[in-house]
């Protein structure tokens, strides 16, 4: 391909700067009753809310043991002592916090088009994140392309959901897409396991199965959230065309028909149906997020629906 | 195979320059457009099932090329018009004659008789062969053709079209005579002749077919045949008209007749004619026009088919007086001949007392003196001049003389009985060559007229009270008609051209051309001969002739159609000429010309529809 072709490709599309104001107080209240399922128990940190292994000062009755010298005499129970004449202590269970990780693909392809993928993604992100940090659990977000692009650092607490509000609206999508590299990275960079929510098109030339077997494989409980823009399948396209990719720049000379159009319809499907298959067969919980759904829908309802919030 | 439009040694240049360039266009047209797709990757799978009919398409694209070359040769043929040898002199030549006289201006068949014979012309054009060619003619006093000998029945429509009605007769015998120079040598020549009938026929007879269209329905009308008016010569604001009115119908008839002058009645009474009547009438002692003089008919009881002919137009000489000087030491008979006409302003000076700077003068009598012309003086009439000062040389001194022989043709000398004119004694001239003379005696001219450094003059070789030509009535004719014609009020005035024949216009011979202005307003130039401009009218009405340059003028003159047999419009049931019968044609059907060209374009069409159409339905591509 020569410069003249170069220069006569459009310009990528360029995403709004506006602030994120995704939601109302209605629905912002409406997040708050909700929360993020973990069907895993992982160690928190802080005590928080969420039921870990550990035993300690909780409120919930957990198990006995034997006493040993320097125990608690409070946590003595002294009716297994009057009944069975054994000196055992009471276990309670103790209550963390939950670590969860927002990954947004921030590649090129995320913004093809008028960037709808992109601001979708960012939206989803923002209300499960305030739907975290309403929880008291540790939310991070990083933005993930062939490699962690950005990363908004660990936090808690409702309070800072401004903060991943202005990390989410600075983020500028570009690069090529490579999660299994990416992912790499970031389990390397987080040695605290968690839920990690992947928010992405999942297009990745290099198969989107290392990204999540990345997850899988160092134990974190991954989601994935399948952002997907309809026009992808039914591009108003007609006629002799070079095609080239939005990230990689490669080129298909294409004679676009309709008959074309509705097998490259059906094979984007089917390449739908391959992720969905991928991580059901891999018990990895799989929503597809379409863009023309209204975004409250998304989250009140279908991810209620799919056991992701309750 | 014949070529009858460009030739191979231009269409094969040509092929090879446009297939260049359809060509390169097809290579452009191969430039794809680059378009953005989120993920290539899906695409692939799909081209994959594509790859298996890659040889296929490839095919298909040059089939398309080869299609377009195709069609390129196709249109670059139907250039050169191509025919099979035997059709190229299979066809018809066929002289369409239309006739645009005056009598076809009638309203019998609506609009006119020559918008329906144009109607019925173009029917027959749209029914000739694909080898058939034909030029239309349009037929009045001088046959003129519109288009060339053309197969293309859009380009004689548009000819026929173009034909328009003149006040003229037509003359079939020039238009027979053209048709046959434009046939000569050609196969199966004919002539198709649209016309009522009314015609001036040739002697001789064609030597092609004629056939007819007849046109036409009704006979009534009634025509002004003759109009002319003349000033009287003592009396010149009063006009006497002649006038005639034919009835060309087979019944009586009435007619009111009005003269106008000036645009004013004057004049209205109504005429009874019997049938096929030619009625002259003289309007004698008329006042109340100065310059225009216009009759009209109207037809009581009747709807006149041809409204065309019931006017006549007549023009006056613009009057004005003739500012005369007189060098005389007296001369009684002179002055009573100046004072016959009260239009004219005399000044009588003494021989002794004229200077050359005496003032602007239309014309200066010398009586038995000779000087030389005022500046301002335009021309000057001798009487018995001396030999010094005389515009001609003085030969012998003669006697007892008279004219014996004069040109009776000459302005002044028109209608003058001047056999018996007695001479008691006199000078013969020596004319120069440029000099003309109008009066001579067996001893040599006595008359001479001619011009000096611009001036005209007209010298007498005697002094008339030596003669008895003073106590005859041709001196005083003699006097105001030598003046009449030097302030160019000729005696014999045309009031009226006739339209179909050449008018020959005074104008002042230093001009070269000038601007004329016909009856229906258009401007033409025509040119100046002689002294006189020529134009062939087809108009009746007024004209205005405009001369610019150093001796600038302007002149009015009118032209009447005045001819009877124009007028008989009654149509000829049948029309021999010279006694050859002609036939009625009848117009062919139109239908699909043979012609190679028309189809190869059909099928450039064809195709090019098939073409787009599987273009935009991506099957050639």
């Amino acid at each position: 391909m020569n410069l003249l072709d170069r220069l006569r490709r459009p310009a990528p599309h360029k995403p709004s700067q506006k602030s994120l104001d995704l939601f109302d107080d209605e629905f912002q209240r409406k997040l708050e009753m909700l929360a993020i399922v973990s069907r895993r128990v992982f160690t928190g940190r802080m005590r928080a809310e969420r039921r870990s292994k550990k035993k300690g000062s909780g409120v919930e009755f957990a198990d006995h043991r034997d006493y040993v010298p320097g125990d608690d005499f409070r946590y003595v129970d002294w009716n297994v002592y009057q009944r069975f004449g054994r000196l055992l202590v009471r276990l309670y269970e103790e209550e963390e916090d939950l670590s969860i990780y927002f990954l947004i693909d921030a590649s090129a392809s995320m913004a093809f088009g008028d960037g709808r993928k992109f601001d979708q993604a960012r939206r989803l992100c923002a209300a499960l994140a305030y739907v975290g940090l309403a929880n008291l659990d540790r939310v991070t977000i990083a933005a993930v392309s062939d490699q962690v692009v950005s990363r908004m650092p660990t936090t808690r607490g409702k309070g800072r959901i401004f903060k991943a509000f202005q990390f989410l609206s600075e983020l500028k999508p570009g690069g090529h897409t490579n999660l299994g590299e990416a992912l790499n990275t970031f389990v390397a960079q987080h040695k605290r396991r968690g839920l990690a929510v992947l928010i992405s098109d999942l297009y990745d030339p290099q198969g989107f199965e290392h990204g999540i077997n990345e997850l899988r494989f160092n134990k974190f409980e991954p989601y994935v959230l399948n952002v997907f823009d309809p026009r992808d399948a039914q591009p108003q396209l007609k006629g002799d065309l070079r095609l080239y990719d939005c990230e990689s720049g490669e080129e298909r000379e294409v004679t676009v028909t309709d008959a074309l159009l509705r097998k490259m319809e059906q094979a984007l499907l089917e390449y739908r149906q391959g992720i969905e298959h991928f991580c059901t067969s891999r018990q990895v919980p799989y929503f597809s997020a379409q863009v023309d759904t209204p975004f409250e829908e998304v989250v009140l309802d279908l991810f209620r629906r799919g056991g992701f919030l309750r | 195979m014949q070529l009858f439009g460009l030739p191979w040694s231009t269409l094969l240049p040509l092929f090879g320059g446009m297939a260049v360039a359809t060509a390169i266009l097809y290579v452009l047209k191969l430039r794809r457009r680059s378009v953005p797709v989120p993920f290539a990757q899906i695409w692939d799978k799909v081209l994959r099932d594509r790859e298996s009919s890659q040889l296929f398409s490839q095919l298909k694209r040059w089939l398309s090329f080869l299609l377009q070359l195709v069609l390129l040769a196709a249109l670059i043929l139907a250039l050169g018009d191509p025919r099979r040898g035997e059709q190229a002199s299979s066809g018809k030549n066929v002289v369409v004659l239309l006739d645009a006289s005056l009598s076809m201006q009638a309203t019998d068949v609506a609009p006119t008789r020559l918008e329906a014979a144009k109607a019925a012309a173009k029917r027959f054009v749209r029914g000739l062969g694909s080898d058939d060619r034909a030029v239309v003619v349009q037929m009045d006093m001088l046959p003129s053709a519109l288009s060339t000998l053309t197969g293309e029945p859009s380009e004689l429509e548009s000819a026929i079209d173009r034909v328009r009605a003149v006040d003229t007769a037509a003359d079939l015998g020039r238009a027979l005579a053209f048709a046959e120079d434009t046939l000569q040598g050609l196969p199966n020549p004919e002539v198709v002749l649209l016309s009522d009938g009314a015609l001036t026929l040739p002697n001789s007879a064609p030597r092609f077919p004629v056939r007819r269209i007849p046109v036409g329905v009704s006979d009534v009308n009634v025509a002004i045949t003759e109009f002319t008016a003349r000033r009287y010569p003592l009396d010149k604001s009063r006009v006497e008209v002649f006038l005639e009115v034919t009835n060309t119908n087979d019944t009586p008839a009435e007619v009111e007749l009005t003269l106008l002058g000036d645009g004013n009645v004057i004049d209205r009474s109504r005429l009874q004619l019997a049938a096929s009547e030619r009625l002259p009438r003289f309007f004698t002692d008329i006042s109340g026009a100065n310059r225009r003089l216009e009759a009209r008919i109207q037809l009581r009881g009747k709807r006149d088919a041809l409204p065309a002919d019931d006017r006549g137009y007549a023009l006056m000489p613009e009057r004005r007086r003739a500012r005369v000087l007189v060098v005389s030491k007296g001369n009684t008979y002179l002055e009573a001949a100046l004072l016959l006409d009260e239009y004219l302003d005399v000044t009588y000076i003494e021989p002794a007392s004229y200077t050359p700077t005496a003032g602007r003068f239309d014309v200066v009598i010398f009586d038995n003196v000779a000087f030389a012309l005022p500046s301002d003086a335009s021309s000057a009439l001798y009487l018995n001049p001396p030999a010094e000062g005389a515009p001609v040389k003085l030969g012998k001194a003669i006697e007892g003389f008279g004219f014996d022989r004069w040109n009776k043709k000459h302005p002044v000398l028109r209608f003058l009985a001047l056999g018996d004119v007695q001479v008691a004694r006199g000078h013969a001239f020596s004319p120069e060559k440029t000099d003309e003379v109008i009066g001579e005696s067996d001893a040599g001219p006595i008359l001479v007229s001619g011009s000096r450094a611009g001036h005209s003059f007209l010298t007498l070789g005697f002094d008339p009270r030596d003669s008895d030509f003073v106590l005859r009535p041709a001196w005083p004719l003699f006097i105001l008609g030598a003046i009449d014609t030097f302030v160019a009020e000729e005696t014999g005035y045309l009031s009226s051209y006739r339209t179909g024949t050449a008018f020959r216009i005074p104008a002042p011979s230093g001009a070269e051309t000038a601007e004329l202005t016909t009856p229906r307003g258009n401007t033409v130039t025509v040119p100046i001969k002689e002294g006189r401009a020529s134009y062939f009218g087809d108009q009746a009405g007024y004209y205005r002739l405009r001369v610019s340059g150093a001796d600038p003028s302007e002149h009015e003159f009118a032209a009447n159609l005045a001819d009877a047999e124009e007028s008989r419009i009654k149509p000829r049931a049948e029309l021999d000429i010279a006694g050859k019968k002609t036939s009625i044609a009848v117009a062919g059907t139109p239908g699909v010309r043979r012609r190679l060209w028309a189809y190869l374009l059909l099928a450039v069409v064809v195709v090019s529809c098939v073409e787009w159409w599987t273009y935009h339905r991506r099957v050639t591509v």
